[in-house]
């Protein structure tokens, strides 16, 4: 195969990795302030007999940001839950082979339909600019539900380097194979 | 045969996910297929699939939801910054001089600590690291040491505030809903995650008690030959100092739990509360920098986009399931279980326990959960006493052996000393202690429903 184009092909991995870390490290942010903003909210609520509908809806926004930004970082770093009884013993080349079929049957497809499924649900929202249901809400509710396409574009393109890295595990091992005939 | 491709496609999705690819994309992708083959034979409409944005958008709206992330990051802070590891150190030295004193100090503190992340991996890996040598130093055989420690890291289903709780109990709100107006009560009474919490106190506080009694036992009529034990007892200043540093910790799940308990504040408030509350004491403690603030966030976004990614993977599943009329089959078989109510509860626990072998409890909170729980409250069962009895069903699944979530992680961290024979020894009268818990609740289920009755 041409090495040029293996070549491209790492470093658009490593870069896809990098702008992957650093879109979780800057969102991981968002626990400690979701904590802090959840003690100024206790703290108006039981000592100042305040409520604010607007700092509430503020939490459930960090909330989501963490969870739906989060997901392609967390598939970077291996976070998600899998059941690893028989994977944990199965060969570096079984692995990576798993890896590969998973990304391209599993992930790809799944965030592909949350995709196209909510693309309506999304666009709609924008067109209204859709506002909060409270009349002390906050008015961007479009662009909570757009986190519901930016989660799967990301988690696609983090795909996209896990499916890289180990095609080349696979194909590295084939090499290694082919050599050793010889 | 056509009506049983979800049993089918349920069984599908548990040889799947033996091959380890990451269970969210697993769950969702083997329905996708499901869904799209159904659709290419004329025997499932794409149409179901439509309410997948508003159910997504549901997840993100959730408010009791958002107690989540705060609790997960109250417990990773007490873990990262050491103070677990201290608490266990002071109380093993206040218990110095009393037989077993070092195993009821892991009992104690592996319930605070499995009370705050209520992950099982998480809690038996650091008891194991913490707390298992140390106790071989002591000479406990092996099989107590492991057997404790296992059966302590599963308590954090049913200890509250425990995650799995918080979970549940949310499924369990929606299907008691469900299932009062599929009966044709149109103004249903609820169910909430502060309930669950208030049931599961006093089983929770027997489970504890039990395995207390256990050890208490076993080593003081039959300790193993190996076991050291130095009757000097601590000093009387020692145990002031002791008692100093035990006291902010035990304030800080106390207070937690205590109001959401009362009444006074909603999970979430509490939580957050609880997670500030762990930063000031890891600040007090000078423990904390900012680089572990960093690994806490990091790790607390970790673990609760893979929380949310399953429950969203479930989402996708639960709507193809029914979209196959996966709800209507499930309704009947356990509606047609000789018994009644008690043969269909039955088969239920038998199932989740054996799901409980390879699933997590999020995944089976979160996939089976809402399949069975409706058809099960609506043949009258109360909603607070399935969801503890699910809770404690699964902490005896992760338990027991070959296949324990649990055996697996300790297996993980222990010394080549601890054979898996060993594990599975010491973990056998914390199993028999479990089935116990559970008989009772079976005979007496106001052991549960006792405590959330008086709240009215």
């Amino acid at each position: 195969m041409n090495f040029k184009f293996i070549g491209r092909c790492e470093s658009l991995a490593l870069n896809i990795d990098h702008f992957t870390e650093w879109t979780g490290r800057i969102v991981s942010w968002m626990t400690l302030s979701m904590v802090l903003l959840t003690a100024i909210i206790v703290t108006l609520r039981y000592f100042f007999e305040v409520g604010s509908i607007a700092l509430q809806e503020s939490l459930t926004y960090m909330h989501a940001i963490v969870f739906l930004m989060g997901a392609a970082f967390t598939l970077k770093r291996k976070g998600h839950v899998s059941v690893d009884i028989f994977y944990q013993k199965f060969s570096l080349q079984a692995k990576a082979l798993i890896q590969v079929l998973g990304t391209l049957i599993f992930l790809i497809p799944v965030c592909i339909i949350i995709l196209v499924l909510s693309w309506d649900y999304v666009i709609n929202s924008w067109a209204i600019k859709e506002v909060s249901r409270e009349t002390d809400g906050l008015p961007w509710v479009y662009l909570l539900k757009t986190l519901l396409l930016l989660m799967p574009v990301c988690l696609i393109i983090q795909g996209l380097s896990e499916l890289i890295k180990n095609f080349l595990l696979l194909l590295k091992y084939k090499k290694n194979k082919s050599c050793g005939k010889t | 045969m056509l009506e049983y491709i979800p049993i089918i496609m349920f069984f599908s999705v548990c040889v799947v996910l033996m091959a380890g690819y990451p269970v969210a994309f697993s769950l969702a992708g083997t329905a996708l297929l499901f869904a799209f083959f159904g659709n290419i034979a004329g025997n499932f409409d794409m149409a179901f699939l439509y309410a997948l944005p508003n159910r997504l958008y549901g997840i993100i709206d959730n408010a009791t939801l958002i107690a989540v992330p705060l609790f997960i990051f109250m417990g990773v802070t007490l873990e990262k910054s050491n103070l677990a590891e201290n608490l266990l150190n002071s109380l093993s030295k206040l218990f110095r001089g009393f037989k077993g004193g070092l195993a009821i100090s892991v009992v104690l503190v592996g319930m605070l600590l499995a009370a705050s992340t209520g992950i099982v991996g998480a809690t038996v890996v650091t008891m194991g690291l913490i707390s298992l040598p140390t106790m071989l130093k002591q000479g406990y055989s092996p099989a107590i040491a492991a057997g404790t420690v296992c059966a302590t890291g599963t308590l954090g289903q049913i200890i509250p505030p425990s995650i799995a709780l918080v979970l549940l109990g949310d499924i369990l709100a929606n299907s008691y809903q469900q299932s009062q107006l599929s009966l044709g009560i149109f103004a249903p009474k609820t169910v909430s995650v502060g309930d669950l919490f208030l049931g599961a106190v006093i089983p929770g506080a027997l489970l504890v008690l039990m395995y207390v009694a256990y050890l208490f036992l076993i080593t003081n009529i039959k300790p193993p030959a190996t076991y050291k034990f130095s009757a000097e007892k601590a000093k009387q200043e020692d145990i002031i100092q002791i008692l100093k540093s035990l006291l902010p910790p035990i304030l800080l799940i106390i207070s937690v739990l205590g109001s959401i308990l009362l009444g006074v504040a909603t999970p979430t408030e509490a939580a957050g509360i609880g997670a500030l509350g762990a930063v000031l004491l890891a600040i007090n403690a000078r423990s904390i920098s900012l680089d572990l603030v960093r690994q806490v966030a990091q790790k607390t976004t970790e673990i609760t986009s893979m929380i949310f990614l399953i429950l969203i993977g479930a989402s996708l599943f639960s709507l193809v399931f029914r979209g196959f009329g996966g709800d209507i089959l499930v309704e009947s078989l356990l509606s047609e279980i000789p018994g009644g109510v008690f043969g269909a509860t039955f088969l239920v626990m038998i199932i989740i326990f054996f799901l409980g072998f390879i699933l997590d409890f999020i995944e089976i909170t979160y996939v089976v959960v809402p399949i069975v729980a409706p058809a099960l409250l609506s043949l009258g069962i109360d909603p607070v006493w399935l969801g503890i009895m699910i809770a404690i069903n699964l902490q005896t699944s992760f338990l027991t052996p070959p296949f324990g979530f649990a055996l697996f992680y300790l297996r993980g961290v222990a010394p080549k000393t601890v054979t898996t024979k060993d594990i599975y020894k010491g973990v056998i009268p914390f199993i028999a202690i479990q089935l116990v818990l559970m008989v009772l609740l079976s005979i007496w289920p106001s052991i549960a429903t006792w405590l959330p009755s008086l709240k009215y």
